[in-house]
């Protein structure tokens, strides 16, 4: 391990001269030991730091009806979540058409407004115990599927049209901190202020999840409205009428 | 003609250079490592945009177990939704996660001692100081007595047994105040220690008559960053909802979901 060579030349040396020694230390296994140290530490490590998203309910204190905000009609957007799952549970897997890309079948249902545009007794004329698909059945269908080459997909797109005039101003801030006009924390106050300005026409949606609806599902729709700069929104238990609305939307398309 | 000399070459390689630098990336791995933390259920976490990391100190982690899936590829409801509690304290001394977990246990079991006259629950020194150690716990407040007297390795077994009856924070759907469930004692016992540690804490530099400030009071009652929920993707919404009511009745508001990152196109 640790060698100690004595240089003889065999040439004759100085009287009183000392001896030359060179001293080896072989270090293969230092280095062998460390490799497994190293091998130790980098299996244990959590190189990638969790991510979180932060979000605030609002208070459960019983409010009396003058001090609820009323949502208007024409800004709300309700979002039904399901999540497709097999007889063992698991969520099940599906391709997108057009990407071919596989997703996790989280379907997206959304309708604006009321559930029905029509008086409670005329939802179901025909007496199936569906609502009638001949219009008053609002209820649509979208999925998660982000953008491809810039293209909005799904309901991005859908979300995305009714936040317009938000995202715009957003998206104008955004061009002036790539180009170093503002800082970001300037850009996060800006961007705040312009989500929150009550001028201007922003949705306010209602997410609703279902029974099969997986955490994942509910991420994403909360994704959406970060990506969508929807400041108002918020998460509800599904209720009877959305139940049916979802029966009567798998009762008219079905095998979908 | 003599024949040429083969000069017989060492074969030796100094390993020296090999070395120094293996020990330079052992010196970083070492310093940049965070363990991981052990957790009772192993849970694949949902990707989101956000990019808010989470925070290193001051953090108290509700952990929501969730299903198990067999070798036959069934699944294993009975497991699912078990909620664990995990604790990490400040980097100075006074309120470390030792400190936190001490006095938060302390104040857990005298609120429940509260609630339950008939069947009080009592920890000794040695006891307090086992469950200062835990990283993260899940078991209903009578049995913790007897599993902190156990050795780690027993601790450990009956974690990894995960039988579904024996391990969890007793949770339901409650929703009055007065009448809490035992997650919510927990969260009851870790605003009241933190609003203890923030009336006797530190204050700010600029005099008296500044509010008393304490980073665990500010982490989980103002930013809401301080309690992250964690729980598996597929996980129904309808169980984490249960444990969002929960936190949503014990006037904790505010709080944060784990995710791992994925970007905007996906």
């Amino acid at each position: 391990m640790a060698q100690i060579e004595q240089s003889d030349k065999g040439g004759k040396k100085k009287k009183g001269a000392q001896k030359k020694m060179q001293i080896h230390v072989d270090f293969t296994p230092m280095v062998d030991m460390n490799m497994l140290l190293i091998t130790f530490f980098m299996l244990c490590t959590t190189m990638i730091k969790s991510q979180t998203l932060s979000i605030a309910l609002p208070s459960n204190e019983k409010l009396e009806e003058s001090q609820q905000n009323k949502t208007k009609q024409s800004e709300a957007i309700t979002i039904l979540l399901d999540s497709e799952r097999d007889d063992k549970g698991h969520v099940v897997a599906e391709t997108d058409e057009a990407t071919g890309a596989v997703y996790p079948k989280h379907i997206v249902y959304y309708y604006e407004g009321k559930p029905f545009d029509v008086p409670a007794d005329q939802i179901d004329k025909d007496g199936d115990g569906y609502v009638d698909n001949d219009g008053t059945l609002k209820l649509k269908e979208a999925r998660f599927r982000g953008n491809t080459a810039g293209q909005l997909n799904g309901i991005r797109a859908i979300l995305h049209e009714r936040n317009t005039q938000v995202l715009a101003k957003v998206d104008a801030l955004k061009e002036q901190r790539k180009n170093g006009e503002i800082t970001e924390e300037e850009f996060q106050d800006q961007a705040k202020a312009i989500r929150n300005d009550s001028t201007l026409t922003r949705p306010v949606v209602i997410i609703k999840a279902g029974p099969n609806a997986s955490f994942e599902n509910v991420i994403s729709a909360l994704d959406e409205m970060q990506i969508n700069q929807i400041s108002r929104y918020q998460i509800d238990n599904i209720n009877g009428t959305d139940s049916l609305l979802i029966l009567s939307y798998r009762h008219a398309h079905p095998g979908k | 003609m003599g024949k040429p000399k083969v000069k017989r070459k060492s074969t030796l390689i100094d390993m020296t250079a090999m070395s120094d630098v293996t020990v330079l990336l052992l010196t970083f791995f070492m310093l940049t490592s965070t363990f991981l933390a052990k957790e009772p259920a192993t849970v694949i976490t949902p990707s989101s945009v956000s990019t808010i990391k989470v925070p290193t100190e001051d953090l108290v982690t509700i952990l929501v177990s969730g299903a198990e899936t067999k070798s036959d590829g069934t699944i294993n409801r009975a497991v699912e939704g078990k909620v664990f509690i995990g604790i990490t304290g400040d980097s100075d001394s006074l309120y470390s996660s030792e400190n936190v977990r001490k006095d938060l246990l302390i104040e857990a079991s005298r609120l429940y001692n509260e609630r339950h006259p008939n069947a009080p629950v009592n920890f000794t020194a040695s006891q307090v100081s086992a469950f200062s150690r835990l990283g993260m716990f899940g078991l209903p407040m009578k049995d913790l007595p007897a599993f902190l007297d156990m050795p780690t390795t027993e601790q450990d077994k009956v974690m990894k047994e995960f039988n579904p009856n024996v391990v969890g924070i007793p949770i339901n759907d409650n929703r009055d105040i007065n009448t809490p469930n035992e997650f919510q004692i927990w969260m009851d016992a870790l605003q009241r220690v933190a609003q203890n540690y923030r009336n006797n804490g530190r204050t700010k530099d600029n005099g008296d008559t500044a509010e008393p400030t304490n980073k665990l009071y500010d982490a989980i009652k103002r930013s809401g960053e301080g309690i992250a929920v964690k729980a598996d993707k597929d996980t129904p919404f309808s169980t984490i909802h249960t444990v969002m009511d929960n936190l949503q009745t014990m006037k904790l508001n505010k709080f944060s979901l784990m995710t791992a990152l994925k970007s905007e196109n996906e």
